[in-house]
């Protein structure tokens, strides 16, 4: 997607890209994509205060103003082949994380971002992949990152026995854990991932 | 801000490429590599920090694929932190960046051209030569580094003593443990700590003060961390730093003070000591003295008289921050009482205008409540570099000692290592050289005509740098750098010659606690590059021939020949344990390579056998029957011996040292305390660190700490870019509001590379008098928000050629 240095290349990399895909079509990363199902799934999330995905695609007018203002440019548009949901919002989180500057929500000119305080926004909850975490699963690893790079750090995430634990009532789901997660697993998750559990909540106008 | 318009058409275009099949790339999965994939493991140490972790290497097909803890090894029983686990992915060809060819400019304006060897050498040994020639023997000089092996130190070191009669022989250990060297010397009368790891596990009260051990050592912090959880009720952890880190986690009390004001802390808690007769009185009449100076003693009383002014409530109003006298005198309780008390600190004391009186005052306090030589008691310094101790403390890498704990000053001392080299008597000059702070100094006024600075970046890692960057720069210094990446320094080169990394050349590591470890050539290194001790060798010789000396060849005699993977850091390693540390008091015979190879870990020295080497060493010293020197000097039956070098009374000294501030206090234009620090993900310079992507990413770039009250004053919000100045200079870093640092107070990371964000800059180069070690760690800077976020990329300097 965002690839390093695409001067003069573009060409050769969309074919690159074209073939690597073909490829990867083999084995899905996260689903299939589809016209109609939400883009909102394990690591890639809407911005702070966002309304119900349930009509967010609904609410949202594509104006792209949250993508302008975000100034470490973690919000994209999405793609006219994401069907009803093109040019909707989206976070990477594991490309770019959300560091919850806020700024996205003041300029939202619809409400489909509502005003949110830093510390309540809860754009997903961090899970840890305890099977992929070299911290619990190989015994004599001590890795912290996840811990090191969390905003609200003893809040959200405490160290048990030097081991991460996720709090879940504190976790905003900003993905800075995600980025920073030095490992990486064989279907291109980290060993801590952003679920969005609160994307299909209740609706608020 | 934000997207510009083009930037936002590529991506939807690159969307658009990757929707069209349905996922997403961003991810490559070749770099993740399993332990199972490894043909061979090789033992080693781990490159970073000065914990000394045992580990192995894997290889697969010549090629380095993983590396892993050795559960067997008795500094880190397997663990390993991310930058152990990950810092294979440096050697061979796993980086492109590394250097793998001379490269040459005449003038520093030029780009680099790469040449060969020969040449290399050639206009090496010229530009030392005229140097010397032209403008005497001290025009020229060598700045080491405690991350050089001590095969490397140790043969650097003689050419420049023995071969080119100077003494300006230094390293950025001075930079970093010092004033820890000064503090042993003259509380303990011996260099590097008493005791070992194994205390941690036996202690029942940790005191540590000025480290954030959690990151800047980590598998050291876990064995504090397991002895603290595992016994939650009976060990106490103290933790006094003027910042709430990591470490502050797990400690029951934790002493908030302001920067610089430690002495009057810990003169307090030896007042509370004394005053509850919490002293240890038959420790103190067969052990101690106390001094005022060298020369002056000085009774009890006397210093009973001095602690006075020192109560608890007077150090409180002083210390300020957190501090009330019950939480001194908890501490101070917590200390005398428990049964086996750890003091543990770093960068917090050591790099200090009173560094070396800091020190005193933590050993003060051990030595008045008897908490040393016993199981679980320790006054115990932390190194932060993985040879400072081995290689530069004890191989003579700093410009006033000499190999095996030797002073310059010492006529006797000096003529023995003359002997031991066979060098004509009075080779080696009886005057120190510049400490690392002159020396620099001495560059910029031109006095230094050519200098040599080995596996180091002084460019960067200098306080105030930008004003010895400018003496580094001049045309009419001669630079030459070895190292393994491009780095803020080979920008001012003018020969920079790429070196074998960890584990593609063969050598001895020393670290904290007196411990010796052999890492054995595994891997092939990338290119041209050659192991350091082959460059000074070839160098050596053609010096010789320039100078038409032949002393400077005999330095190198014993080792010509010799193969450089294996055999010659062999040789070389043979001739400073058998030679130079016979009847030292750290006495390596022992320790051969045969022997080193043997053990999981390594040798604690003194260890004059190989029968006591291969039991792995000493583990406390000056214990009858625990250290065979302790036997061998005893003068009397008591149990312990302290036979340091320094104190001819062979007693600990107690120190009557007063409360001293920092060079330069916060003022009305400059209102704020500087401080800086490690973060766990990268290390130093991050030469090494940020070229390894699991570890940049998560920290791609320096930010300041700003206590979220003085945030609020100065409206300055989390990611906000501030400018952080000082009388030297600025920075540009965006904000971390955080309860880390105490008011008044901001901390800053000192690894980026980026002259914006190169805190270094902005420090203070003043020194403590005794150490020479300067002031890091405090200094006066003002703060201001300059702008809203903005997105930052990391950075690493590229070599241009």
């Amino acid at each position: 997607m965002k690839s390093k240095s695409r001067k003069n290349k573009g060409r050769r990399q969309f074919i690159k890209e074209i073939l690597a895909g073909s490829v990867g079509l083999l084995s899905f990363r996260y689903k299939k994509a589809s016209a109609i199902t939400s883009p909102v799934t394990t690591n890639r999330l809407r911005p702070p205060g966002a309304v119900s995905e349930r009509i967010f695609p609904s609410k949202c007018i594509r104006c792209g103003r949250c993508v302008e203002v975000c100034p470490y440019n973690c919000i994209v548009p999405l793609d006219i082949k994401e069907g009803i949901y093109a040019g909707t919002p989206l976070i990477y989180v594991e490309d770019i994380p959300c560091y919850l500057c806020m700024k996205c929500v003041e300029v939202c000119p619809t409400g489909t971002l509502q005003p949110i305080k830093q510390n309540e926004t809860r754009m997903g909850l961090a899970v840890i992949d305890k099977h992929a975490c070299k911290t619990w699963n190989e015994e004599l690893a001590l890795c912290r990152t996840c811990y090191n790079v969390c905003p609200f750090k003893e809040t959200a995430i405490k160290l048990d026995q030097l081991r991460p634990v996720v709090i879940e009532e504190y976790c905003t789901g900003c993905g800075l854990c995600t980025h920073g997660c030095p490992v990486v697993t064989k279907d291109g998750k980290k060993a801590i991932n952003i679920e969005p559990i609160y994307s299909q909540g209740p609706v608020k106008w | 801000m934000g997207l510009s318009r083009r930037e936002f058409l590529k991506r939807t275009a690159a969307l658009t490429a990757a929707s069209y099949v349905g996922i997403n790339l961003p991810f490559k999965n070749e770099n993740t590599s399993q332990a199972s994939d490894a043909d061979s493991w090789h033992k080693g140490t781990c490159r970073l920090c000065g914990a000394g972790c045992r580990l192995e290497l894997g290889v697969k097909n010549g090629k380095a694929v993983a590396l892993r803890g050795i559960s067997d090894s008795r500094t880190n029983y397997g663990y390993l932190c991310m930058k152990g686990m990950l810092f294979y992915k440096l050697m061979g060809y796993n980086n492109p960046d590394r250097l793998k060819k001379p490269l040459y400019r005449k003038s520093k304006k030029e780009p680099f051209k790469e040449i060969s060897w020969d040449e290399a050498l050639n206009i090496a040994a010229k530009e030392f030569a005229k140097a010397v020639k032209n403008h005497g023997n001290n025009s020229v000089a060598y700045y080491g580094s405690g991350q050089a092996l001590t095969e490397e130190t140790y043969l650097f070191q003689k050419i420049f003593r023995g071969g080119l009669r100077t003494n300006n022989v230094e390293g950025n250990p001075r930079l970093c443990m010092a004033s820890a060297v000064g503090g042993y010397l003259t509380s303990f009368g011996a260099d590097e700590p008493i005791g070992s790891y194994t205390n941690f596990e036996r202690a029942s009260c940790f005191f540590i003060i000025g480290s954030n051990m959690a990151e800047a050592h980590p598998v050291l912090f876990r064995r504090v961390m397991r002895r603290k959880l595992d016994n939650r009720e009976t060990v106490k952890v103290i933790n006094a730093d003027p910042r709430v880190s990591p470490t502050s986690r797990i400690a029951d009390l934790h002493l908030q003070f302001k920067p610089g004001t430690d002495l009057a802390l810990l003169n307090a808690m030896a007042h509370v000591i004394v005053k509850e007769k919490l002293y240890d009185e038959t420790f103190l009449k067969n052990y101690a003295t106390f001094r005022m100076g060298k020369k002056k003693e000085v009774s009890f009383e006397k210093y009973k008289e001095f602690l006075k002014d020192y109560t608890p409530e007077k150090a409180a109003d002083i210390c300020g921050g957190n501090i009330t006298p019950e939480k001194i005198r908890t501490a101070a309780l917590w200390f005398a009482k428990s049964e086996g008390t750890v003091s543990i600190w770093t960068m917090g004391i050591n790099q200090r205008k009173r560094g070396v009186w800091a020190n005193n005052l933590i050993h003060n306090l051990h030595i008045l409540t008897g908490q040393l030589c016993r199981p679980g008691a320790d006054s115990f310094s932390l190194t932060g570099q993985p040879n400072a101790c081995g290689g530069v403390r004890e191989g003579g890498g700093l410009c006033h000692i000499l190999p095996g704990h030797r002073l310059v000053k010492k006529d006797k001392l000096r003529h023995q290592v003359e002997k031991l080299w066979g060098i004509p008597q009075g080779r080696i000059p009886p005057k120190p050289g510049y400490h690392t702070i002159a020396m620099f100094e001495a560059v910029n006024l031109g006095k230094i005509k050519a200098i040599w600075i080995n596996c180091t970046s002084p460019a960067q890692s200098l306080p105030n740098c930008d004003k010895y960057r400018k003496g580094m720069s001049r045309e009419d210094v001669f630079m030459v750098v070895t190292d393994i990446f491009p780095t803020k320094t080979t920008e001012l080169a003018n020969l920079v010659l790429p070196t074998a990394f960890h584990f593609e050349k063969t050598g001895v590591y020393g670290c904290t606690e007196r411990r010796s470890q052999l890492t054995v050539k595994a891997v092939d290194a990338p290119g041209e590059a050659k192991p350091d001790v082959w460059i000074v060798r070839e160098w050596a010789l053609k010096l010789s021939k320039e100078l038409n000396d032949p002393v400077i060849k005999k330095c190198v005699e014993p080792f010509l020949g010799k193969e450089p993977d294996y055999e010659l850091p062999k040789a070389i390693w043979d001739e400073y344990t058998q030679k130079l540390t016979k009847g030292r008091d750290n006495d390596l015979r022992g320790a051969t390579y045969e022997v080193l190879k043997k053990l999981p870990d390594g040798v604690q020295w003194p260890a004059p056998t190989k029968e006591w080497a291969l039991k792995g060493g000493t583990d406390i010293k000056f214990v009858r029957g625990l250290d065979p020197l302790a036997d061998k000097h005893a003068k009397d039956q008591k149990p312990y011996q302290f036979y340091g070098p320094a104190h001819p009374d062979k007693k600990l000294w107690i120190w009557l040292r007063p409360q001293r501030g920092p060079e330069e206090m916060p003022d009305s234009d400059y209102p704020f305390y500087l401080s800086t620090g490690r973060v766990i993900d990268h290390w130093h310079t991050s030469s090494m660190t940020g070229r390894i992507p699991e570890l940049m990413r998560a920290n791609p770039y320096a930010y300041v700490e700003i206590n979220p009250k003085d945030a609020k004053k100065l409206g300055i919000k989390p990611g906000d870019m501030v400018e952080v100045a000082s009388r030297r200079g600025k920075n540009i870093l965006p904000a971390k509001v955080y309860v880390g640092p105490c008011e008044g107070m901001v901390f800053v990371y000192w690894h980026d590379q980026k002259e914006s964000r190169m805190i270094n800059r902005v420090t203070k180069d003043a020194f403590d008098p005794g150490s020479k070690e300067p002031e890091f760690k405090i200094c006066a800077c003002k703060i201001r928000k300059v702008s809203g976020p903005k997105p930052l990329k990391p950075f690493l300097v590229e070599m241009k050629t």
